[in-house]
């Protein structure tokens, strides 16, 4: 992934016509909407937020790899602490800067070269990670000598990691891979319409409740709707990775379809746990960075093995 | 099993910009280094540029919270002030700075919240809330309030009159007021202009004082403004 590559690559020049269509066609149907006298303030803002967010994540694609490896990270950060925020963890800044430590060092394992294999990327130290990192912060309350308090600093900080550093960090993983614009773009791309989708279909025919003692405005209507038009979309962008065979595009949207609304869960349960309403406030119209990437980094990782068992992330090996 | 307990953020919803607005802000991490690294790369430069000279230093009390005053002749008083205190203490030391001015807008918001640790101070409307924040601060161990007393800077170089506030925030407390005068501050920043000059400033640190013998009236609030005012005018009329 280079800005050459990029202005040469196909799939990355024709998801931004069809992302730019959307946004165009969303901004004119918004408009047609408040002409008509409806109330559209919430939608507004809502796209006011995409109007920032896509330029944002198109532009780092465009710079290339090690932008792309960057963002990842810090939004593995940003949203770590969010988190850290909301649980409390965040008071505790040897642990806090722990996490933030293990998170960089994903990033440099997604950046560097496999010392043996001569790729970029390396695979297996940013595999073995976790084990360190866990084992590190199971080590900070014996430096400290102390145990009161110390199992759910160390729950709070091994959750955190794992879940917003390392299985989110495979997305940035996945610019090492030989159709990277593909896999990514289509990625970030399907999981926001199956967000879109499933709350769409829900205020659409939704009637019996999903998890309500989770997320009470989720339905089995809306769920079941988004499976599906996730399980279309991988067909429409077929071009995306020309190599998958039928089945395939079948995991691939199932993949997305039901991990996506899963890590809209994960992220609910959080919430609610906490007793809080959103995790944070930084894109207007959205919420905190958790509150937008909550789906991705549930499929993130499942979706990275899935296309490595079937493919292997890269396609043409070094020789 | 006993329940886990959350702490979540009380900022928790708020926007960024109101991260930098709303007061007391709430401890980050990446907030701290910056402001780490800008106070001691703000010494160096005074030190250097400046030639500055802090005398007294050992006035300072070492303990409790306590609130420095000093004449305000340009933007360099705060800065000086802030070098005075120790490096340990940046992050609990606090500028009182005029809301309408250095909270006006989102850089100058951002730059006020994060490089100076300033205390939005509300001098037109509401006087009386932003005093209440202040001595809430002070009741926190170990808090340094910085406040200059005439309300704006001089243009003339004469020292303005010392404005209620200081008098209302600490008649009968045990607190500490700390009077400083700052010499030089007209020369090297003129109001209005866009850049320091390299001219000499020094800062000299007297006797901190208390006010926990006298009654809450505007009598005595008037006579803790006069005794600062005196104090501090005394602080830059003593021989060098």
């Amino acid at each position: 992934m280079t800005i050459e590559a990029a202005l040469q690559s196909e799939v990355f020049l024709t998801y931004i016509k069809i992302i730019g269509g959307l946004l165009v066609f969303a901004g004119v149907m918004i408009t047609i909407l408040r002409i008509s006298g409806k109330n559209v303030t919430g939608v507004w803002n809502t796209y006011r937020g995409w109007l920032v967010m896509v330029p944002i994540v198109i532009g780092t694609l465009f710079l290339g790899r090690a932008a792309m490896i960057v963002g990842v990270v810090l939004l593995a950060i940003f949203g770590f602490k969010e988190f850290a925020r909301a649980t409390g963890l965040y008071n505790d800044w040897w642990m806090t800067g722990l996490v933030y430590l293990g998170i960089i060092l994903l990033g440099v394992a997604s950046y560097v070269p496999d010392p043996r294999l001569g790729y970029d990327g390396w695979y297996g130290f940013f595999m073995a990670l976790p084990a360190f990192v866990v084992g590190a912060i199971l080590l900070v309350p014996i430096f400290r000598n102390r145990a009161q308090g110390q199992l759910q600093k160390i729950a709070l900080a091994i959750v955190g990691f794992m879940y917003f550093g390392w299985m989110f960090s495979h997305l940035g993983f996945l610019a090492n891979t030989t159709y990277a614009y593909g896999y990514i773009l289509y990625l970030i791309f399907a999981v926001e319409i199956n967000d879109i989708a499933a709350f769409t279909c829900g205020k659409l025919f939704g009637k019996h409740k999903l998890r309500e003692n989770i997320s009470p405005n989720k339905t089995i209507e809306g769920s079941v709707g988004a499976i599906i038009i996730s399980l279309g979309i991988p067909w429409l962008l077929w071009f995306s990775f020309p190599h998958f065979e039928p089945w395939h595009l079948v995991i691939t949207g199932l993949v997305v379809g039901v991990g996506g609304q899963l890590g809209d869960l994960v992220i609910s349960y959080i919430k609610r746990d906490i007793g809080i309403k959103d995790m944070g406030a930084v894109i207007e119209g959205h919420g905190g960075i958790l509150d937008r990437v909550d789906s991705m980094i549930f499929v993130a990782p499942i979706f990275f093995h899935v296309i490595r068992w079937i493919h292997g992330i890269r396609e043409v090996p070094l020789s | 099993m006993t329940e886990w307990e959350y702490h979540p953020s009380p900022d928790i919803d708020e926007t960024m910009s109101e991260h930098l607005r709303n007061f007391p802000r709430q401890p980050y991490m990446l907030m701290y280094a910056i402001r780490s690294v800008v106070a001691m790369l703000l010494r160096g430069w005074m030190r250097v540029y400046h030639r500055m000279r802090i005398e007294g230093r050992s006035n300072l009390p070492s303990t409790g919270s306590y609130i420095l005053v000093c004449n305000h002749t340009s933007h360099l008083d705060t800065l000086c002030m802030l070098c005075s205190v120790p490096l340990r203490q940046i992050h609990r030391t606090f500028p009182a700075a005029a809301a309408d001015y250095f909270f006006s807008s989102l850089p100058r918001s951002a730059v006020s919240a994060i490089l100076i640790n300033a205390l939005p101070f509300d001098r037109k409307v509401k006087g009386a809330e932003s005093l209440t924040v202040c001595s809430e601060l002070l009741k926190n161990e170990g808090n340094v309030l910085i406040i200059f007393p005439e309300g704006t800077r001089t243009t003339t170089g004469e020292m303005g009159r010392f404005r209620s506030g200081i008098g209302r925030l600490v008649v009968g407390t045990d607190l500490a007021v700390v009077p400083c005068y700052l010499d030089g501050g007209t020369k090297a920043w003129p109001k209005g202009k866009a850049f320091p000059r390299p001219r000499k400033l020094s800062l000299r640190i007297g006797k901190p004082k208390r006010y926990l013998h006298l009654d809450k009236s505007s009598e005595s609030v008037i006579a803790i403004c006069e005794d600062l005012q005196n104090a501090v005018a005394e602080l830059g009329s003593s021989p060098k």
